[in-house]
């Protein structure tokens, strides 16, 4: 699989962000399904309009992590700390690296002004797929993902530090144009299996509109070591939302848009149910929520409304049957619930 | 010394009628003509309506609502250590004038907030508030 990713990875936004500025965004998104603790990181480039009809990229790293509780910080750059490898290959903000390698990736993490230091390696386990032109509102967005990868490292965070080591792990990669608070939603979730030498991964996405009510896309994407084993889409798929987790989210960040985001509103779903079925295949899986964090931004669309993504962690459990092979774990999920 | 919390926010206000001019309308048409006199740490001054925002120094002759708090208050709350209604019930932020004015004001504190995260200056300003802290 050497140079698959090296190949397919790189970033659009200096020729695509620079041919059409407008609503351009693209970012880089790691999961890592550590034992006993989840850690997100995300490198983006957003365009952004100011003043009268000018528009500039505005660069920002998240990271955040649950141990105990969802903890960490989204931090905004100026664009002149900004740069992007000739290659296209290596994306740097500030102190913070993220380069695409022939079979992996390697991310350097230094966020002083809220103690985050960190620096892992991720090597992928499985081989990556790439979803073009997604309607997202008026937009459309493309992305590729890994399913699995195995992470190593370190990050510190909250005055703890965290070991990685050999961890079960998630990539995605997104750009495209489209405008955060338009007409949709989403729900995205990564399911890995605890014991890292069980073969199956899984990533679940459904697109819906701002409301939640219609659904526009679905599909679960079932891998099986590093190769699809099956892809199920749309009406081959059928989803359950139950309930609504009885606890607030642990933070909300930026902070400042606690003050927007009064209340625990909005929240997220207790229980999701996925059942797939296509030509003989069956999986069912099921993930339930434990906590999550709310990451908010302002919305593009409408100047007294926020876009709030709901980070959230919790346990999962899949079975059914592929290609005759039985699937049957126990692992993580970390779903993302997006609320325009 | 630290900045002033009346020049940090005139310099606020005056940034976001340049960067993010939609969102400045908002703002100035949800305080409308209302006069909200501050008192920060003893620090007294005046945010001004109309046809656009203005910050002065000294009290207010007439004000809509008067707010009363700290430097460190007002930094719990954008950090989300404190919330705003915590604040209030606290008595961190004292807040007064008729219903329909502390409405209004606190309606502005929402329009201001919408305003200032959609404008890119408005971090360096949040820093320098934070350097003036106790």
């Amino acid at each position: 699989m050497s140079a698959v990713l090296a190949g397919s990875d790189f970033l659009r936004a200096p020729v695509l962000a620079t041919a059409r500025p407008e609503g351009f965004k693209e970012w880089h998104h790691f999961v890592v399904h550590g034992r006993g603790f989840r850690l997100l990181i995300n490198f983006s480039l957003t365009n952004e309009v100011f003043g009268a009809g000018q528009v500039r990229l505005a660069p920002r790293v998240i990271v955040i992590a649950h141990d105990e509780k969802w903890t960490g910080a989204i931090e905004r750059f100026d664009g002149r700390a900004l740069d992007v490898s000739a290659d296209l290959g290596e994306l740097t903000i500030g102190g913070n690296r993220m380069t695409v390698l022939p079979d992996g990736y390697r991310v350097a993490i230094d966020l002083p002004d809220n103690s985050i230091r960190g620096e892992l390696h991720f090597a992928s386990a499985s081989r990556p797929f790439v979803v073009n032109n997604q309607p997202v509102g008026d937009g459309r967005m493309s992305w590729l993902f890994v399913p699995r990868l195995r992470a190593e490292g370190w990050l510190r965070i909250g005055g703890r530090e965290h070991r990685i080591e050999d961890d079960l792990a998630y990539h995605d990669h997104n750009w495209g144009r489209f405008w955060w608070g338009d007409d949709f939603g989403w729900t995205w979730g990564t399911i890995l299996p605890t014991k890292p030498g069980d073969p199956w991964s899984m990533v679940f996405l459904q697109m819906t509109d701002r409301s939640r009510l219609r659904y526009l896309s679905q599909a679960l994407y079932v891998w099986h070591h590093d190769e699809p084993a099956a892809i199920f889409r749309h009406a081959a798929v059928q989803t359950r939302s139950d309930g609504v987790l009885g606890r607030a989210a642990d933070c909300t960040l930026p902070p400042p848009m606690r003050l927007l985001l009064d209340g625990e509103v909005p929240g997220v779903p207790e229980r999701v149910e996925i059942t797939a079925t296509r030509a003989g295949d069956r999986v069912h899986a099921e993930f339930r929520s434990q906590s999550y964090a709310r990451l908010a931004q302002p919305s593009e669309v409408c100047l007294d409304r926020s876009t709030v993504l709901c980070e959230t962690g919790g346990t999962a459990r899949a079975s059914g049957t592929i290609n005759g092979e039985d699937v049957d774990f126990v692992g993580t999920g970390v779903f993302e619930f997006l609320y325009g | 010394m630290a900045e002033r919390v009346s020049s940090l926010l005139r310099r606020s206000v005056e940034h976001l009628k340049d960067e993010v001019p939609d969102s400045y309308r908002v703002l100035v048409a949800e305080l409308g003509p209302m006069v909200v006199e501050l008192d920060v740490d003893g620090e007294v001054f005046s945010l001004r309506g109309g046809d656009r925002l203005q910050v002065s120094d000294g009290a207010a002759d007439v004000a809509g609502a008067r707010i009363v708090t700290s430097r460190t208050t007002i930094l719990d709350v954008l950090d989300a250590r404190v919330e705003l209604g915590e604040a209030v019930e606290s008595a961190k932020v004292s807040v007064r004038g008729s219903l329909d004015d502390v409405q209004r004001a606190h309606d502005s504190l929402l329009a201001y907030v919408h305003a200032a995260i959609r404008a890119s200056s408005q971090p360096g300003l949040l820093s320098e508030l934070r350097a003036g802290s106790p």
